[in-house]
């Protein structure tokens, strides 16, 4: 026998399954709905999706190589630091600024892309201890601080000009924010351009459904996401949204808006990428469920009182709190019964 | 009885079972070694009190050490020969306990107690006390003291769910004994008063369902294939459809359940009069080059084992006493069969992956297989902190059965299952302190 034989707790098989082969699920997940940008959106959309991966790589990797174990000694072995870097890295930040660059509309510009992804990967994930250890996602968390400092540009898609059919269509929102603030777009959008994404406006990721369909698809089929919790996220606010456009003055409960809510703006991209991410969503099942919950009633109530895209926002505040999530909604061990209470006196 | 089906719960895993390495092979009866250490400390409770001397000499069956009170279990000599030794040293789980060294004559002089005829519940009683039974599946509790429960039991279940990966040697005892299995599990049921029996069987193992399937008094149910499937608590859900309560024993209720190995133990003590000094093992495992089901005789070294199975082929990574979700890594050869060992797996680099942990996603899916719906995650994120108390509150560590399905399940390799370990041992120091 060799003297290198492993001694350690059970279990002794493991499987196969790793951090790395979950991130490169998600990121093979997000290929058709990138794909779909570029031919929507031409090389602009292919030029910020490239500006956010390279920016997000590229500073995780210098946070990585300035931060802990002395600057100077770190510059003296450059070269065996970089391959400790290639032998962590886990494929998280690729995932970051993919989804970032996805929810940005087509007329950002490279360079506040570049400030967005430094302010995801930088401030919400690293600072924060990095992979597994960030409070928000940093993609919605990087989307957020871009539409609140870049506000004209980020947030109205207005590059459409090469598949637009009808340019009273597109004049600046994206189809649901025209809605929202009484426009009659729906009335002009089929659904099933709806669902493809031919001539809409929106977010680079957002526009394609079947893009995202089949992303959905994949990530349930390798079971890194469970598939009921974008589908109750997504049917469940546009439920509510529905009941709540009803009671809006001179309107009727009108069940066909459901699928123009669900399929609009950014609902579906987060729900399916954003608001499942591992690090920054509930652990427990019942603690999932109240999250999902409360994901779709915050969305249907924000979209309805600000009319504005409120996605990021929601699952950013609903992040935050994940935590008393965790630590109060805890599911009782196999075979526990509550024990009934006496009634005292008498 | 026709095969029903068992009863859903939430939780476990499924694990690549790689059972058709040693399945199909029939059992072999292991050459007598010429020296086996038997140690006196193989079941639950304290361990067994010595009573041979140095240079006597002993025959295969006979006593040489005695249960210490309630909680313990009698150990036999399992070959004809001289006591060569009476010493202390570790065993393969790091304790160090007493063993005695038993130098083999190859006379394979037998001596067994006495056959029962037409046997009382108490004489059975007896028996399986004084033949040394424990629980064969692995923990080891002294099967007398199990069958003497303090409420009424109204329902046996025999364990043959074999959820653990590798292991085989249920399986092949199920298909060559499955009659002898019976009758142990009917003096069983016998001794605690006229119990129904019961037998769970995963579904991965048809031809043992078939086995079982002719017996009329005897329920036998399909399990779904899930580890941890063969837990005590799970099983009796499955089988029965009861919850035994947390902190609560199975006989509290109504149901005991026994290892198919235990209720064939039973059966040889009491028609043949055969003490528990010999059980089936598995050897397997990628580095192994004949992979067998063995007969042993407790205290026979792993060394002797391997060799017979033809020794390794290519390099061992993990050398394993028992199950791979639940065994013992060992450190050399140079430890014993006991009781309660199911198998012996030498595994490649391939197999048992020793990877170095990253960073925890709390993705959940160790909460998600969690098959007593516990949250290991918290466990381990509060007892890396040095905070055991919140570590066993928030993740219900104290409930855990250290089945490491969670482990097996984590994509960021974390080591769950010690961080449980360590949490259990520090909050019962902290009672015990708080109870001085």
């Amino acid at each position: 026998m060799d003297n290198s034989i492993v001694i350690s707790t059970p279990p002794h098989v493991k499987s196969a399954r790793t951090t790395k082969g979950i991130m490169l699920d998600v990121i093979i997940a997000l290929l058709p709905a990138a794909i779909a940008g570029i031919v929507f959106f031409g090389w602009r959309a292919a030029v910020i999706i490239a500006a956010a991966v390279l920016t997000a790589v590229i500073a995780e990797f210098v946070y990585y190589f300035i931060y802990n174990g002395g600057f100077k000694a770190k510059c003296a072995n450059a070269g065996g630091v970089c391959i400790s870097w290639l032998k962590q890295f886990d494929f998280t930040s690729v995932v970051t600024g993919l989804i970032l660059a996805l929810i940005l509309p087509s007329t950002a510009e490279w360079y506040e892309v570049v400030i967005g992804a430094l302010f995801a990967i930088i401030i919400v994930k690293m600072l924060f201890g990095g992979t597994g250890k960030n409070l928000v996602n940093p993609a919605a968390a990087g989307r957020v601080m871009m539409f609140l400092s870049f506000s004209i540009t980020t947030y109205v898609a207005t590059n459409f000009e090469p598949i637009s059919l009808d340019s009273n269509l597109f004049t600046g929102a994206t189809h649901l924010s025209g809605y929202l603030l009484g426009g009659t777009a729906s009335a002009k959008m089929e659904w099933i351009d709806l669902f493809m994404g031919v001539g809409l406006a929106g977010c680079i990721g957002e526009t394609c459904k079947l893009a995202l369909v089949i992303g959905y698809l994949y990530l349930v089929i390798r079971k890194v996401i469970k598939w009921w919790q974008p589908l109750l996220y997504v049917v469940l606010s546009a439920f509510l949204s529905v009941c709540l456009a009803a009671t809006a003055e001179g309107a009727s409960f009108d069940i066909s808006l459901f699928v123009d809510y669900a399929l609009s703006g950014g609902l579906m991209f987060g729900a399916i990428f954003m608001a499942t991410d591992y690090v920054t969503s509930p652990k427990g099942v019942y603690g999932q469920l109240v999250y999902y919950i409360l994901l779709a009633v915050l969305t249907s109530l924000l979209r309805f009182y600000t009319k504005l895209e409120v996605v990021s926002f929601v699952i950013m505040i609903m992040n935050l709190i994940v935590p008393l999530i965790d630590t109060y909604i805890v599911r009782r061990p196999f075979g526990y019964k509550r024990e009934k209470k006496v009634k005292e006196g008498k | 009885m026709k095969a029903v089906k068992g009863k859903f719960f939430f939780g476990g895993v499924h694990i690549r079972d790689k059972k058709s390495l040693s399945c199909d092979v029939p059992t072999e009866v292991l050459p007598e070694p010429s020296v086996v250490c038997i140690s006196t400390h193989q079941s639950l409770g304290k361990p067994a009190v010595p009573c041979v001397e140095v240079g006597q000499s002993v025959v295969e069956g006979q006593l040489i050490a005695k249960a210490n009170g309630a909680v313990s279990s009698n150990v036999f000599a399992s070959v004809a020969g001289v006591v060569r030794e009476i010493k202390q040293m570790p065993s393969a789980s790091g304790a160090e306990e007493t063993f005695v060294v038993i130098q083999s004559d190859g006379s394979q002089f037998k001596e067994y107690l006495p056959p029962l005829v037409q046997p009382s519940p108490e004489q059975i009683l007896e028996r399986i006390f004084q033949a040394g039974i424990v629980g064969m599946g692995g923990a080891g509790f002294p099967a007398a003291v199990k069958d003497a429960p303090k409420t009424p039991v109204d329902t046996l279940v025999i364990n043959g769910a074999e959820c653990e990966p590798y292991l085989t040697c249920d399986h092949r005892l199920m298909i060559e004994h499955a009659d002898e299995i019976v009758r142990g599990a009917r003096y069983i049921a016998a001794a605690l008063g006229g119990a129904a029996i019961a037998i769970g069987i995963e579904r991965n193992k048809p031809d043992c369902i078939a086995a079982f399937e002719p017996y009329d008094d005897v329920k036998v149910v399909s399990l779904a294939k899930r580890y941890p499937m063969g837990s005590e608590k799970h099983l009796i859900y499955s089988v029965v459809g009861r919850y035994v309560r947390p902190g609560k024993l199975p006989a509290d209720a109504g149901v005991i359940v026994h290892n198919v190995g235990t209720a064939y133990a039973v059966c040889q003590a009491v028609e043949l009069g055969k003490p528990l000094y010999e059980r089936e093992i598995t050897v397997s495992g990628g580095a192994v080059a004949s992979p067998k089901n063995l007969w042993v005789k407790i205290g026979t070294s792993v060394k002797d084992v391997i060799d017979y199975c033809g020794g390794e082929t290519g390099r061992v990574t993990k050398a394993v006493l028992g199950g791979p979700m639940t065994g013992t890594a060992i450190a050399d050869y140079d430890k014993y069969i006991t009781k309660t060992s199911g198998g012996i797996l030498l595994m490649t680099s391939k197999e048992a992956e020793c990877s170095a942990p990253t960073a925890c996603l709390n993705c959940g899916k160790c909460a998600d297989v969690c098959p007593m719906h516990l949250m290991p995650m918290q466990t381990a994120f509060y007892s890396n902190a040095g905070d055991f108390e919140s570590a066993a509150k928030l993740g219900g560590t104290m409930h855990c059965i250290e089945c490491g399905a969670c482990e097996y399940v984590c994509p960021a390799k974390r080591p769950l299952i010690q961080a449980i370990r360590k949490t259990k041992a520090a909050v019962r120091t902290a009672k015990a302190k708080e109870e001085k």
